[in-house]
């Protein structure tokens, strides 16, 4: 085996130190009724040539946004990610380090999550984010915990049907066993209706949760919302996509009391769904429950500004069953790529990138409704995503013929939104040029593309 | 040759009209903002985000990373963390675009590869676990926990029992207690012997039918396999409970022995330690969950599955307990995993196991007669042993010896866990380490012992910086860099 160092020679001075006859007598706890009587079935061992070329093999079974233009979103997306990016998180003082309990052999990670946790907050507009959680999903039912501990209501929580899906169907799953209910507003506008939430807002409502921009690429009416929220002593979480803070207001600045993110956007390539980053951010008050790694700034014996991991009483290694959560990862190198990305961009940059999604997404907006078999599902204002609807409801048929020309043209909604069925999400990313947007829109509405060729054939940044 | 400008923030090489990435000019026609977008939902100021150029940006995250000891640098003992080697092939081969560029909601025809390799890794858990069926969505050992617990509580819903209770050791992980608690169970600890194993008489006394879980770590946490686990498993069985396996020493045992096999009914493996991660400065990690048929049903949804040689994934579940993140999984993390079950093969896993004990008890040898070890002569992949006699003897902790260790370029075990030994050293050597880094680690440890107590309770002496004031930072909490 290629990672091993012991010779026979080794295993028999090693042995003789021990005292032991043999390797197998270091086993001999394990009662042998319990032992296995014959090697794993794995599979054949591969050395690294055989591995690369199977490996090779399965990766080369996969459409990806290298040799197809995607427009997939929904929690996902195809942003582009600077090299400095790859080239840092590949540093493997980063990579192969475990969690900063030695804070001084590890200042480098704990500098790294305090810079984080400080961009962050100022991304945000909110008093303390921790060192990030798993992902989007979890992070959003680690808030409602957080929001039903804090406000002290366990009876509901309520959140409109334009949150994601699948972070709706977490939280459900997080809250059945703890006796709280998840109440599902619709929001059959393409948002949440103000009017709904001001009669299901009761004093058993812990807390409102909202996405926005929501699931559906439409932006909610977050000040009447916090406003109502508030009103009734609830309190606001919400999801927000950090790439949207370069132009939108911020959830510091329209009052949320935990804001949470998938922090996908900001460096970390899709693969497939995971790892991700989930964002995780509170008032000031709150931030003795919340859960997860903080990293804080202190001083050495020498008066030294240094950096350790703080309020670990909240933790589940401090605290056991009354712990905040039972959470003992942060996605540290995931932090560390959303940290040299907002570096690497700064104001300026993300706000380019902000402005790329919201004008190209309105173009690609534009050029296909202006064939008359798509409409946009909604009426609301939309940032980077969109819902259209196919009059014709030939879904399927279209994303079909879309992939033949190299093009991956959306999301199909009705496994979520049975009434949604003739409908696609569609996200567009300031990588997005607008040859492939012509081309996406030449691939639904069957127009000519000139250029078609060139789309399958581009280059992966 | 550190660079001591290294160790300023980011926020304090900032300067205005400074910048880094460039977006091109857009290639569509612009609108202003305010006719696209509400007036009150747009910023009314500039982000306070750092405005720094890229070489500056390079040179200051570069230089933090020589600030960290890492297992490409440094011997990294730390115990219950598995700090092995990282292949490099791993990583190169899950950054295939293939792999790193794959979008979670494409249709299943456009990711059948990706699907195949899923596929396999659940069947290969399954194999090594001994429990047929896999679920590969949890993010983390504790969110596999926290998801095999939810997996249970609708397992006992579905029957119409009542069960209110989890069962754990008091050598345990705090995950465990921490996410009986999020599934909505009442921890109760069970004791342990003075050998550190599970107290039957204990246990006995508190099972009873309200009893949904047991959830024990073997190899414990201590290092030790549980002899009694049979017996263990049938006694939680007898009153209808289910036998949790926390897999986080599967490094000791694999290909050796199968938990399915020793009682267990669900288990979580930790591919970042056992199928060498790597850790990333504290994650990612994954937490994939196997289970009895039996529980199957429950697992969240969705699964992969194969059917007339073309693999799709199945939301069909009605019994599902639902998702407990979004999308497939950490897939990332399972590609390396993946690739090194593959490295390895069936005789291979076993040799990681029989290398990792052998030289855990190596190790333990070279230090028994300076580092007592209260429960014996013998461990699996990992010893804990206690300095309480060198606290009442030389006047040092646990901690002071982990500080000075940093000094002699090894990173240091770890200390205080489990909390049944008191000022405990956890060590866990790996399988990839020789026995030169050995000796050379039991070295140090004995010339710190023959050191002046006060050079090993001030260290560490020649770090970037010396201890900190945790106590302060607990105090007045400064978790990020003020706006000024």
């Amino acid at each position: 085996m290629p990672y091993f160092y012991n010779t026979d020679d080794d295993r028999r001075e090693m042995l003789e130190a021990i005292g032991a006859a043999s390797v197998d007598e270091l086993f001999q706890s394990i009662p042998a009724d319990l032992r296995m009587d014959r090697p794993l079935e794995v599979g054949p061992v591969l050395t690294e040539v055989e591995l690369t070329r199977h490996v090779g093999a399965l990766a080369g079974q996969n459409a990806h946004a290298g040799n197809h233009v995607c427009f997939l979103g929904g929690g996902s997306y195809d942003h582009f990610v600077p090299a400095v990016v790859d080239m840092i998180a590949s540093r493997s003082e980063f990579y192969t380090s475990y969690t900063p309990y030695q804070a001084e052999v590890s200042q480098g990670n704990l500098q790294v999550m305090f810079e984080y946790q400080s961009l962050i907050t100022r991304l945000t507009g909110m008093d303390v984010s921790n060192a990030s959680v798993y992902d989007g999903g979890s992070a959003a039912a680690e808030a409602v915990l957080m929001a039903i501990s804090c406000s002290k209501r366990d009876g509901r929580v309520l959140a409109p049907e334009s949150v994601h899906p699948e972070y709706r169907a977490t939280v459900e799953t997080y809250l059945e066993n703890i006796g709280t209910r998840l109440e599902t507003l619709p929001a059959t506008a393409g948002r949440l209706d103000l009017e709904q939430l001001s009669a299901a807002l009761a004093d058993d409502v812990a807390c409102v949760f909202i996405q926005h921009p929501n699931f559906f690429g439409a932006l909610e009416e977050m000040e009447e919302i916090a406003r109502l929220t508030h009103e009734a002593g609830a309190l606001l979480v919400v999801s927000f996509d950090p790439i949207s803070l370069g132009l939108l207001q911020r959830p510091g600045d329209y009052g949320a009391d935990i804001a949470v993110a998938e922090g996908q956007s900001l460096g970390t390539p899709m693969q497939f769904g995971g790892p991700y980053l989930g964002i995780m951010t509170c008032k000031q008050e709150f931030v003795r429950r919340m859960p997860g790694r903080i990293a804080g700034e202190t001083v050495d014996r020498e008066g030294r500004r240094c950096f350790v991991l703080t309020l670990q009483t909240r933790e589940q290694h401090i605290r056991r069953e009354k712990a905040t959560s039972n959470i003992c990862t942060n996605q540290g190198l995931f932090a560390l790529r959303a940290t040299v990305y907002l570096s690497q961009m700064g104001p300026q940059g993300l706000r380019e990138v902000s402005n790329g999604c919201l004008q190209k997404s309105r173009y690609a907006i534009e050029r296909i409704t202006s064939n008359p078999r798509f409409e946009l599902a909604f009426a609301q204002p939309t940032f980077k995503e969109f819902v259209i609807r196919d009059t014709q409801n030939q879904v399927e048929q279209l994303l079909a013929t879309s992939r033949e020309t190299g093009i991956l043209a959306g999301i199909p909604l009705g496994r979520w939104y049975p009434d949604l069925d003739d409908c696609l999400l569609v996200a567009v990313t300031e990588k997005r040029t607008r040859e492939e947007i012509d081309a996406w829109v030449a691939s639904l509405t069957g127009e000519t593309s000139a250029r078609k060729e060139q789309h399958t054939n581009c280059c992966h940044a | 040759m550190r660079n001591t400008r290294s160790t300023q923030l980011i926020f304090e090489l900032s300067r205005p009209g400074r910048r880094g990435g460039h977006m091109p000019s857009l290639d569509v026609p612009e609108a202003a903002l305010e006719a696209l977008l509400p007036a009150g939902s747009l910023a009314k100021a500039a982000l306070p985000l750092p405005e720094v150029p890229e070489p500056e940006i390079v040179r200051h995250f570069t230089n933090l990373s020589t600030l960290n000891m890492s297992v490409d640098t440094h011997y990294y003992p730390l115990g219950s963390c598995t700090m092995k080697y990282n292949a490099k092939r791993n990583e190169r081969l899950a950054s295939l675009p293939g792999m790193l560029d794959v979008h979670p909601l494409q249709p299943d025809e456009t990711i059948q590869g990706m699907l195949q390799m899923m596929y396999e890794m659940q069947q290969a858990l399954a194999e090594i676990s001994g429990l047929p069926a896999t679920c590969l969505q949890p993010a983390a050992g504790a969110h596999g926990e926290l998801t095999a617990l939810m997996v249970a509580a609708a397992y006992f819903r579905d029957l119409g029992e009542k069960r209110t209770k989890v069962l754990t050791p008091d050598s345990s992980h705090g995950t465990n207690p921490a996410s009986a608690t999020m599934a909505g169970f009442k921890t109760v600890t069970i004791k342990s012997t003075a050998q550190g194993l599970v107290d039957l008489e204990d246990l006995k006394s508190k099972l009873d039918e309200e009893v949904a879980v047991l959830m024990i770590t073997n190899p414990n946490t201590l290092g030790l396999f549980e002899p009694n686990i049979a017996e263990v498993a049938d006694l939680v069985h007898q009153v209808g409970g289910l036998v949790y396996l926390d897999g986080a020493n599967m490094n000791a045992i694999l290909g050796v022995a199968r938990p399915g096999d020793f009682g267990a009914d669900m288990m979580h493996f930790n591919p970042h330690k056992t199928f060498s991660g790597p850790h990333g400065g504290g994650g990612p990690g994954a937490g994939p969950i196997c289970v009895t048929d039996k529980l199957e049903p429950f697992l969240p949804s969705p699964a992969v599955v194969k059917q007339d040689g073309v693999y799709r994934l199945d939301y069909e579940r009605p019994r599902s307990i639902g998702r407990v993140r979004s999308f497939f999984g950490n897939t990332g993390v399972l590609v390396r995993a993946y690739c090194y079950i593959r490295t390895h093969g069936g005789a291979g896993l076993r040799q990681v196991a029989e290398n990792a004990v052998l030289n855990a008890n190596y190790l333990l040898s070279q230090l028994a007669d300076v580092l007592p070890v209260p429960q014996g002569n013998r461990c699996m992949h990992e010893f804990v042993g206690s300095a309480s006699k060198w606290k009442a003897e030389l006047g040092f902790t646990a901690m002071d010896l982990a500080k000075r260790l940093l000094d002699y370029g090894f990173h240091a075990p770890t200390v205080y866990f489990p909390l049944t030994v008191r000022e405990s050293i956890m060590v866990e050597p790996t399988e990839t380490e020789s026995k030169e880094t050995l000796d050379a680690f039991a070295a140090a440890v004995k010339a710190i012992l023959a050191e002046d107590p006060e050079l090993v309770h001030s260290a560490p002496h020649s770090t970037p910086i010396s201890r900190p004031d945790e106590v302060r930072a607990a105090r007045q909490p400064v978790t990020s860099c003020p706006v000024l």
